[in-house]
């Protein structure tokens, strides 16, 4: 798929399939096209040409009016973990789940939230409100927020760009476990030594392009470095 | 507990009693909480609207009253005296009477004699001292003609003025100028009571556009929340119409109540002087009057949140 903005490419010509179970990284140089990419996958942005299917949704053709039925299907994590700072932790993980299904009943969201921030190991911090927790907690109330609905794929762009070093390697261990539930899990980093270390799929994006899809296991160059 | 079944609750129910939990809470919930809570920067947008529906109550209801007066003196102006010659002959005037009756413009027709003349100018301050200084009764005859719509009375006045039971010198009552005034005033009232009106209703949608445009924004984290993790769109803009609806039923009731009591004020006192400057104007007319202006609030409110979303809030 192609993204263009006016007349500058932000994705040129992209293509790839996030398999379930996988955790991805996708790097690349400030300006290389990874929130677009993410934003496209969300349905933020629509491709200026191309094809993106996202859990069975035609994304590329999708209406507006069916936007919120892709986004039921795809987690997603920032940065700037965006909690709602007048709820408490398991409020604003079952406000996640209830704002996207109305089906879900107050004891069966409350029930999900728990086990969400559980499987986040935030089981004890239900009632703390977000500017009662460190910035690694607030974002791990983020990802239980994100997977609480089980979507078959989670986003994250940067999420450990505002964390210290020990953090976000927990942070990584808690996306090596939503993978290893069988969910697609594709994180958008700056963060060299997790990549490297983590050998994980990698897929490199330069100025717009995907120079790079290295598979798992294998330790590869980060050739993005030498552009950024 | 052997033979014994205990029935579980029919899940479709559960489910139905989640989603209207859920909507309520929401829609509704969501939107009384954050009203009050934004009530300081809803403030300008609720007095405003509130003055604005009470002009619009006060100024349809003068309207109203208008309307009747207007069908009032149109009764009465539509009324076309044709003045009869003295020696106007019985076939002369017969023959005229049938020319009136058999056209569609007129609604009704009535002769009138000299001595009924007299004894009706008799009734009219001034005019007994008029035909007592007359030897002779001065009132001619006529035929009293009731036109169906006022636009009328040129076409009919032309068609009698030459008649020869017709007095020549002072064939009919019809006078242009008059006519022409009073349809003059009329339209010139209508129009700058919808304009207005119009101007009201344009004052009103923009303040609470505004408003509801400043609680977009004060909720925008919530709003981009709600959207990515999957809210539908009317879920995410219902609030916000509601928010919208609650501050045009607020200013929709005050505005409603002081247009009812005012009106009730005035009918109760100086119930006669008031019927006869504003006929039709009662208590119930009073009511409806005030609860259309509380649903004119309400979909005066919604409508501009509507306004504001599509203009500020992002899909």
């Amino acid at each position: 798929m192609t993204r263009i903005y006016g007349s500058r490419v932000a994705l040129d010509d992209v293509h790839l399939e996030l398999l379930p179970g996988e955790l991805t990284f996708l790097v690349g140089p400030s300006g290389a096209g990874k929130t677009t990419l993410l934003k496209l996958i969300n349905r933020e942005l629509r491709p200026t040409s191309g094809r993106l299917w996202v859990a069975g949704l035609a994304a590329h053709t999708l209406k507006a009016s069916r936007v919120a039925e892709l986004r039921r299907r795809v987690g997603v994590v920032f940065q700037d973990y965006k909690l709602l700072p007048r709820l408490t932790a398991l409020e604003n993980v079952a406000f996640g789940l209830q704002a996207g299904d109305l089906r879900v009943s107050d004891e069966e969201a409350r029930d999900r939230s728990q086990d969400a921030l559980d499987a986040v190991g935030l089981g004890d911090r239900g009632d703390a409100f977000p500017h009662q927790l460190s910035g690694g907690q607030q974002q791990r109330v983020a990802v239980a927020r994100a997977v609480v609905a089980q979507p078959p794929l989670l986003i994250a762009d940067e999420p450990t760009g505002n964390l210290d070093q020990e953090t976000a390697w927990e942070m990584m261990d808690l996306f090596e476990d939503i993978a290893a539930w069988g969910t697609s899990v594709l994180v958008a980093t700056h963060n060299v030594a997790i990549v490297t270390r983590l050998q994980r799929r990698v897929l490199t994006l330069v100025h717009g392009r995907l120079v790079r899809d290295q598979p798992a296991g294998r330790t590869g160059r980060m050739a993005w470095l030498a552009s950024s | 507990m052997a033979g014994v079944v205990v029935r579980g609750r029919f899940p479709r129910r559960r489910i139905v009693q989640a989603v209207v939990t859920n909507l309520v809470r929401h829609l509704f919930g969501g939107a009384a909480r954050s009203w009050a809570r934004n009530l300081g920067s809803t403030a300008p947008a609720l007095g405003s609207m509130t003055l604005l529906l009470l002009m619009s109550g006060l100024v349809g209801l003068t309207g109203f009253a208008l309307h009747n007066l207007q069908q009032v003196e149109t009764g009465q102006a539509s009324l076309l005296h044709v003045y009869l010659r003295d020696d106007a002959t019985d076939p002369d005037v017969i023959m005229l009477s049938q020319r009136l009756q058999n056209d569609a413009r007129v609604a009704g027709l009535t002769y009138v004699n000299k001595a009924q003349a007299l004894e009706r100018a008799q009734r009219i301050p001034g005019l007994p001292q008029l035909a007592d200084a007359s030897e002779s009764n001065p009132f001619p005859a006529s035929l009293d003609v009731q036109v169906k719509t006022i636009d009328d009375m040129a076409a009919i006045d032309a068609l009698v003025r030459d008649d020869v039971a017709v007095d020549p010198v002072y064939p009919t009552s019809y006078d242009k100028g008059a006519y022409q005034r009073i349809q003059a005033v009329l339209l010139g009232t209508a129009v700058a009571g919808f304009a207005f009106l119009g101007l009201l209703g344009f004052i009103a949608v923009t303040v609470t556009a505004n408003s509801i445009k400043a609680a977009i924004h004060a909720r925008r984290d919530e709003i981009t929340i709600m959207q990515l993790v999957g809210a539908p769109r009317w879920m995410v803009r219902g609030p916000f119409v509601v928010e919208g609806a609650i501050t045009g039923a607020a200013a929709g009731l005050v505005a409603g109540l002081i247009t009812f009591g005012l009106t009730f004020a005035a009918i109760t006192a100086a119930a006669g002087a008031f019927m006869r400057f504003a006929p039709g104007v009662t208590v119930t007319v009073a009511a409806l009057a005030a609860a259309i202006v509380l649903l004119v609030g309400l979909g005066l409110g919604s409508g501009s949140s509507l306004i504001s979303l599509r203009r500020h809030m992002e899909t």
